[in-house]
């Protein structure tokens, strides 16, 4: 709605002043005259990338009892042909992959495994490895990042290094390591980019703690004596969670591009199709060549999911003005 | 203690504890002498290997406590001595390779950070000049999307269209070439497709800073000023507006080639460019651990720099800020690897 | 209408001018029918709190309002159509002005040289030592110390009076036909200001450019300006020659606006009288007369029924109840014996608003 005013609004000017284009530097300008603000509204990309979202989890989740094609299984196709050697017409397989049909909505690989079904199941592994992250980010982070900022003095201290410390890391040099030492479970590589979630997350978790412990209303729980673990729990945990959970959506964009980055270092989740494991068997110079959809079909999922918690976290962000400017980056 | 030296000393404390944790981990989670010896290492009843191992415990002090262990590294490393590659034939020293793989990386980073400012300052100039109008919306879109888009996907994308499609731009580097052998002009056309891969994600990130605070200061009263002087439109955005707005830009730029310095692994490695970043795959998948020591601390040392600077690059830009230390720019928080 | 003047030797006519701004309620009416000429070589102040539209006034007939407003009604800049139209040509060659605020208005990130000397560079054709001697010249010309040293200086080592110092040099580069001054002096020291304006004054004289200065106190006008016109939501209130306006005042809030502000010559521990209230809603005003709500002469004509213009000689004022003449004197005494206003604003008998 609010993007369709601004439109309606953009094409009242035009018309009415045609030297704009020359006169005009920007729309804005501050004059003694109030300009009435935008009235905040999440807008119509919100719900969009909410519902690709939803969409995206069902799907994931349900994928077992949905009716999809089996993701490991070889659909050859077969056509009548001609035989060279003898002439006769007989039913032969077709090379694949095949390109997207009515049988393939999305094609197939080079083995003749229907592209959507695989996508799908990658959606399941790249999912959980970003909720898992951002669960283990949030916990760790959230908590250190509480207590640093309630209790302050040296346990403020003491975890301000410990998150100097981590974010003093090349990050993605830190995550092969300890995957390539460890192994390569879920749980790992989800922990392990968990780990860079935690100083970023932290950081905001006290920052909003500290300004809100100053707030009137922990002020009075802590006059009426109220526990310091139920002042952090009831009274400053919601407070908190709302920017945490903002940061939260980008540390499951970042997670989840994690994934991929590890996929193309050769060092995903084993014997699972993520997206990243997709995108790379699909990007081979022959795959390409013969059949681009097998890397652009999980790439664009992969893409419009990114996509979308990044967006969700910008818009949620500026609601709620937030005013730290977050930088993703891989 | 002036502010600036006190920072600096702080980093040599956090270079000191990256150290300590990436020499604790590597020990801990990995098996240095394996490393060293291969199978044998594990064949201690046979008294042959036993001597072997022995001989290569005292060689490279792993008869030591852990602390001394890292004591002594730390003391070699001080003195530019990176230890040898335990995984390359005849063990030659790290810094052979660093010597060889560094280059290499820094000319990717500086062609990519070239390619997305000189992006990235156009397009934001255009779109914070038509703030809000269609222009700027799409843009705006477009920016997003491409911040969105991870660099192997980005990768794949362009090496798909310039390379499969359009068969335009090599694919792969000449690996086998040193790096001073080959002629520059061939390695720069071979760095074009990498370049852009990491170009474009960052210039998108540099347009979304860099619109929002041209916006702002479009704002200001010193462009009516110049406006009211009759300075042009194009020269109000350039040498008016642009120069005031770059400090966000300037923050994250540093902060970027900060983190670049450990090269992105992902795009050397699909560009199969064999730089500080695919060593660094390779020694870990090896565990060839003072390999990987070496670069860790570059790359931290070389990020903490950067950051460092990033916080006073800005008086180059900023008079005011020359002799006091006032306002900041917004705060960037960097998230990723 | 008004007086008529030979258009010939006016640099600038404004006949029933309007600015409105598109607003989430409807248009913002910020500069509300104003007519006015200005003859070439003299000086207008236009006088008014914050909020009355006087700068919207001044940056519309420049044209730097920038593409979401709506302008209507007529100016003319020597004999030349301004509404509508695109104003750029006029910006630094026959336009210039002084911003309120030298700090915010020149550049922090640019020698102050260098902003002095662009215009000159820019449309005079000059080349970089041309303007760098012109520029030196200037900052002598307008009591800058130093001039040679200054001219690599940033704004932010100079005081707030060198930086208006530097402002005017700017202006006065560009040579214009009219220089329109926004609160050349308010952000500026007690001290300082005296010397701005006459700087101001003195170099106006010199040049033969014509004015506009815009300010919040009567005080400024007063000896400077040729003609004064007082602005309040928008429209004209009281528009006269200097002296007369200080003489012999018509309207209630070029009287409220006298005795708001401090002059020199009171006596020690003067109250002033602040103006009770706030500049009225633009985009939703009232109807009558736009200072009824404050004014203590108003009468129920006065809410309803818009002034029409009362032009006696040079003299201009929209007003039901003008002060001074008998329907006005008859109007307050009114008010104060029933202790309020026609629109409920209650005041002492003194005349005093409580």
């Amino acid at each position: 709605m609010n993007e369709e005013q601004e439109i309606n609004a953009d094409e009242v000017t035009n018309d009415s002043q045609a030297s704009e284009e020359e006169t005009n530097i920007s729309d804005s300008t501050q004059l003694e005259v109030s300009e009435f603000a935008d009235k905040k509204t999440l807008g119509f990309g919100f719900w969009l990338a909410t519902f690709w979202l939803v969409l995206i989890s069902f799907l994931a989740v349900f994928s077992p009892i949905l009716p999809f094609k089996d993701a490991d299984k070889n659909y050859i196709a077969y056509e009548q042909k001609e035989n060279p050697l003898t002439g006769k017409v007989q039913e032969r397989p077709v090379q694949p992959p095949y390109a997207p049909s009515g049988e393939h909505w999305l094609g197939t690989d080079q083995d003749a495994r229907d592209i959507l079904s695989r996508t799908i199941e990658g959606a399941r592994i790249s999912l959980a490895v970003g909720a898992l992250t951002a669960l283990f980010g949030m916990i760790v982070g959230g908590t250190l990042g509480m207590i640093a900022g309630y209790f302050k003095g040296i346990l403020d201290k003491i975890v301000g290094a410990i998150f100097l410390v981590v974010l003093s890391f090349p990050g993605l040099i830190l995550a092969i390591l300890i995957v390539a030492l460890l192994d390569r479970s879920l749980l790992t590589i989800s922990v392990t980019l968990g780990i860079l979630g935690v100083a970023p997350i932290g950081r905001l978790a006290r920052a909003q703690t500290l300004s809100f412990s100053e707030r009137e209303f922990v002020m009075a729980a802590e006059t009426l004596g109220a526990k310091k673990s139920r002042i952090l729990i009831k009274e400053l945990l919601p407070n908190v969670l709302i920017p945490m959970s903002t940061l939260a959506m980008l540390v499951i964009a970042v997670a989840i591009v994690g994934e991929g980055t590890l996929a193309f270092l050769g060092l995903s989740v084993q014997n699972s199709a993520t997206w990243g494991k997709l995108i790379l068997t699909g990007s081979g110079l022959s795959t390409l060549e013969s059949s681009p959809w097998v890397a652009f079909v999980p790439m664009g999922f992969l893409f419009l999911t990114v996509a979308s918690f990044n967006y969700l976290s910008d818009r949620i962000r500026d609601y709620f003005d937030v005013r730290d400017i977050f930088v993703t980056r891989d | 203690m002036p502010k600036p030296i006190r920072r600096l000393i702080g980093l040599l404390g956090l270079l000191t504890i990256v150290s300590m944790v990436t020499f604790g981990a590597m020990n801990f989670l990995g098996d240095p002498l394996f490393n060293i010896l291969g199978p044998v290492a594990a064949d201690v009843d046979n008294p042959e290997s036993l001597k072997v191992i022995e001989e290569a415990k005292a060689q490279y002090h792993l008869d030591k406590s852990l602390p001394e262990r890292w004591a002594r590294w730390a003391w070699d490393f001080v003195r530019g001595d990176f230890g040898v590659q335990f995984s390359s034939s005849g063990q030659p020293p790290v810094s052979d390779l660093i010597k060889e793989r560094l280059p290499r990386t820094l000319e990717l980073m500086a062609v990519a950070q070239i390619i997305a400012v000189s992006l990235a300052i156009p397009w934001s100039v255009l779109a914070a000049s038509r703030a809000n109008r269609r222009t700027d919306k799409i843009s705006t879109i477009t920016a997003f999307a491409f911040v969105s888009i991870p660099s192997f996907a980005m990768a794949v994308i362009l090496f798909y269209f310039f390379s499969v499609q359009w068969d335009l731009l090599p694919d792969t580097y000449t690996a086998t070439d040193p790096f001073w052998g080959i002629s520059h002009d061939h390695r720069l056309i071979q760095l074009i497709l990498p370049g852009f891969t990491l170009g474009i994600g960052s210039a998108a990130a540099y347009q979304r800073l860099l619109r929002t605070d041209l916006i702002t200061t479009l704002q200001q009263d010193f462009i009516l000023m110049a406006k009211s002087k009759g300075v042009s439109k194009r020269r109000v955005l350039y040498s008016h507006a642009l120069r005031p707005s770059l400090f966000s830009m300037i923050t994250l730029l540093a902060i970027n080639i900060g983190f670049m310095i450990g090269g992105s692994l992902v795009v050397e490695q699909f560009f199969r460019i064999p730089g500080i970043g695919s060593a660094v795959v390779e020694a870990t998948l090896r565990e060839d651990f003072p390999v990987v020591l070496a670069i860790v601390m570059i790359v931290s040392a070389g990020f903490m720099v950067f950051n460092y600077l990033a916080d006073y690059l800005y008086t180059l830009i900023d008079p005011r800020v020359r002799n006091e230390d006032t306002s900041k720019p917004r705060k960037i928080t960097s998230m990723g690897m | 209408m008004l007086h008529e003047t030979d258009s010939a030797n006016n640099i600038l006519e404004l006949s029933d001018y309007r600015v409105g701004f598109r607003t989430e309620r409807g248009l913002a009416k910020a500069v509300d029918g104003v007519s006015l000429s200005l003859k070439r070589g003299s000086t207008l102040a236009i006088v008014g709190e914050s909020g009355s539209g006087k700068t919207v006034l001044n940056r519309g007939i420049m044209g730097l309002l920038g593409a979401n407003i709506i302008e209507g009604g007529s100016a003319k800049f020597q004999g030349e159509e301004l509404v509508n139209t695109n104003r750029q040509k006029l910006w630094g060659t026959k336009m210039a002005m002084i911003f309120q605020d030298p700090m915010t208005s020149l550049n922090p990130v640019m020698k102050v040289g260098n902003q002095v000397s662009e215009p000159l560079r820019l449309h005079q054709g000059m080349s970089r030592k041309e303007a760098r001697d012109r520029t030196v010249e200037l900052f002598t010309l307008v009591g800058i110390p130093e001039p040679a040293k200054r001219f690599g200086e940033y704004p932010h080592q100079l005081s707030g009076g060198m930086r208006q110092r530097v402002m005017i040099s700017i202006a006065l580069a560009i040579e214009p036909d009219i220089l329109i001054a926004d609160e050349p002096t308010t952000s500026l020291d007690v001290t300082v200001q005296k010397y701005i304006l006459d700087l101001l004054v003195d170099v106006q004289s010199k040049s033969n450019m014509s004015m506009v200065i815009i300010t919040h106190d009567l005080g400024v006008a007063r000896g400077r300006a040729d003609e004064i016109m007082v602005m309040y939501g928008g429209r004209i209130m009281e528009k006269a020659p200097s002296e007369t306006v200080f003489q012999e005042m018509k309207h209630p809030y070029t009287q409220a606006l006298l005795s708001s502000i401090p002059r020199l010559n009171d006596p020690k521990h003067t109250r002033l009288t602040p103006i009770e209230g706030f500049p009225p809603d633009i985009v939703d005003g009232p109807q009558g007369c736009k200072f009824a709500a404050r004014c203590k002469y108003a009468q129920d004509t006065c809410l309803t029924l818009a002034p029409e213009e009362t032009t006696i000689d040079k003299h201009t004022y929209f007003c039901h109840f003008p002060v001074g003449t008998d329907a006005g004197s008859e109007a307050l005494k009114s008010n104060e014996d029933k202790g309020f206003t026609a629109a409920g604003l209650r005041i002492k008998s003194k005349g005093e608003v409580v």
